[in-house]
């Protein structure tokens, strides 16, 4: 299929915000990444400089080797699914679907053939004659997909589109859209500030901050081996806690972890899903609230100095609220200004 | 007695109902005493008419001079010619600039709205002589021309062409408000996702913004056409003597040639025009609203 390449882009918008600085990727062909951040580290502008809306300030973007920086969005051999869907509502479904083959002046039976053949992939075979307004938001959603689909695009973009769904909704979706991107072997590039559509669905994450790359790699490295403090904060919950680490020792509130690391501050990062919990009185934290979700517990823990903490717990109803536990890290990572400095993975 | 915040009971609202009913009553009763009135008064005044003797009866000998009066059929005409030609140019005029406004970007499209709105703070007087003093004889224009050496042109004062300047630079900017605000309701992506699919500009602004804003485009038609055809202060001062519109020609027939039964018959026939494009303007609208949600 199609491979991109993203060559030190850079995009400054008037008034000079720098919405994307320099920044560099390559997608594989018929790899699905996934730009993740919070909102305004740039992913949904590098997207759209991808689909030609936007124009980088500097840098190349390559498909196929071909430069394809300066051409117009109706030239690229992009498509894009938005996140409002972005339907015409003067049309029905099967006019919205075939409008890019009917500009392409395909015959009248090669669009009915194709675009039923796409709608029956995006399960909504006989749906054609239906208006826009009498489709739930899902079914929305699958003709903006089947729009892009039908033109056969190099590269699939996808900018945040399961926003609108309802959670429910939204976990359905994007399994089939991860099934049909891996039957047609479509390159796709996928922004979403969604951390669960990433890790379930991305070949690989690019996690984005401040219209710089802050990680890049596959969804369980990201998750396991953050490398920044941000990173590690953005994906999944974890605990972060400033401290100090002196002679050998992070303290801090009571805690106290020794660490190979030359003394100095230091931030602290465990998962809760890493951090055991052992009955002490008074004990190195206080737990705080225990909330039951039936699979497992989240233990909210208290330090001296009022810190929070989380601890996933197989059963949490061993604890109780206001008792003393001591807290035992089974793997953890040590960040010293934003940067890995130690790393202790037990299990 | 209901607090805000409170939950009114139905029983609570219909006691309201007498003073709404009286607030509304009073711009209806209005509207019926001011407008709907003198149409039925007029209409009844051109056809019951007092045969000289005192017997009255139906007459319609006012409608049947008009309809077989060269000089009444070239009137309407021209009237009927003048409305076509202003509503095609406002809308070759105020459509790019809606667009531009809409889809502009930066300071240049704020300077570009201040002089499409302009014309509406200036009274039609002025505008008319503001009108003759640059394009009349021996206007601005003439000078200009004189002072270059070159021949005189062909003014277009108190020719069909004077009202039809006239008049579209007087509506451009009640056109191009509501166009914008048609505009408003084309979404950027709706625009973008078109360009994605293969379209041009020329081919988005076909096939997604003129339906998405067509009923935008009928308002804006209908209130123009409407003002247009009835237009008195422009095509009096700026259109010649003769054809001339049935704004002058009315007031003519009232004033000069002091015969009112022709001119409220030439009045009534003017409201027929005007309720035939009220008429098609509502059925394009709801025809319109009933394919969309």
């Amino acid at each position: 299929m199609a491979v991109l390449k993203i060559e030190n882009v850079s995009k400054i918008f008037q008034g000079g915000t720098t919405a994307v600085d320099d920044l560099s990727l390559e997608v594989s062909d018929g790899e699905l990444v996934c730009l993740l951040g919070p909102s305004g580290s740039g992913k949904s502008t590098l997207l759209r400089m991808v689909g030609g809306f936007e124009r980088p300030t500097q840098g190349k973007i390559f498909i196929d080797e071909a430069d394809i920086t300066d051409q117009w969005p109706e030239r690229r051999p992009t498509a894009m699914v938005f996140q409002s869907h972005a339907l015409w509502s003067h049309m029905n479904v099967f006019k919205n679907v075939a409008f890019g083959l009917r500009l392409r002046g395909l015959p009248a039976a090669e669009i009915r053939q194709n675009v039923e053949g796409v709608l029956e992939m995006v399960g909504l075979a006989g749906y054609g004659k239906r208006m826009i307004h009498q489709l739930s938001g899902g079914q929305q959603q699958r003709v903006a997909l089947a729009r892009s689909l039908v033109l056969e695009p190099k590269i699939l973009l996808l900018d945040e589109p399961f926003a609108s769904l309802d959670q429910h909704l939204r976990e359905r979706l994007r399994e089939e859209v991860r099934d049909i991107q891996q039957r047609l072997k479509i390159t796709t590039l996928f922004v979403t500030h969604g951390q669960d559509e990433a890790l379930s669905m991305a070949d690989r994450i690019v996690v984005m901050r401040d219209g710089r790359t802050e990680q890049i790699g596959r969804p369980d490295a990201v998750y396991r081996k953050p490398l920044t403090p941000f990173v590690a904060g953005f994906i999944g919950t974890m605990n972060l806690v400033e401290g100090q680490v002196m002679r050998g020792a992070f303290t801090r509130a009571g805690i106290r972890v020794p660490l190979p690391v030359a003394d100095g501050p230091a931030t602290l990062a465990v998962r809760p899903e890493a951090l055991d919990l052992i009955a002490a009185e008074p004990g190195q934290a206080q737990v705080h609230r225990i909330t039951d979700f039936g699979t497992h517990g989240i233990v909210d823990l208290e330090l001296s100095d009022g810190t929070r903490l989380k601890s996933m717990a197989t059963q949490p109803n061993a604890l109780r609220p206001g008792q003393g536990v001591d807290l035992v890290p089974r793997a953890l990572t040590v960040y010293r200004e934003s940067r890995e400095i130690y790393r202790d993975v037990h299990d | 007695m209901a607090q805000a915040g409170s939950i009114v009971s139905p029983d609570e609202g219909n006691e309201k109902q007498p003073l709404g009913l009286l607030l509304v009553a009073i711009p209806v009763l209005l509207i019926v005493w001011l407008v709907i009135w003198p149409i039925i008064s007029a209409v009844i005044d051109t056809l019951w008419r007092s045969d000289g003797h005192g017997h009255v009866g139906f007459d319609a000998s006012s409608y049947v001079f008009f309809f077989t009066d060269t000089y009444s059929l070239n009137n309407l005409a021209l009237t009927l010619w003048t409305t076509g030609i202003c509503a095609a140019l406002l809308l070759i005029c105020c459509l790019p600039i809606a667009l531009y406004l809409r889809f502009g970007r930066g300071r240049i499209t704020g300077y570009v709205q201040t002089l499409a709105i302009l014309p509406l703070f200036v009274p039609s007087i002025i505008l008319a002589y503001a009108f003759i003093r640059v394009l009349g004889p021996n206007g601005f224009y003439d000078i200009v021309l004189h002072g270059l050496g070159l021949p005189k042109l062909r003014t277009p004062y108190l020719t069909p062409w004077g009202p039809v300047i006239g008049l579209v630079w007087d509506n451009i900017p009640l056109t191009v408000l509501i166009l914008l605000s048609g505009l408003g309701s084309v979404k950027d992506q709706a625009v973008e996702a078109a360009r994605d699919v293969g379209a041009n500009r020329l081919q988005v602004l076909r096939h997604i913004i003129m339906p998405t804003i067509s009923n935008s485009i009928l308002v804006a038609l209908s209130f123009a056409v409407l003002g247009i055809f009835s237009a008195f202060t422009l095509p009096y001062l700026l259109g010649p003597a003769s054809p001339e519109m049935m704004g002058p020609f009315m007031q003519r027939t009232f004033d000069d040639v002091n015969d009112p039964v022709a001119a409220v018959t030439q009045a009534v026939i003017s409201f027929a025009f005007c309720i035939l494009f009220g008429l098609f303007y509502v059925r394009s609208v709801a025809r319109n609203q009933g394919r969309q949600p």
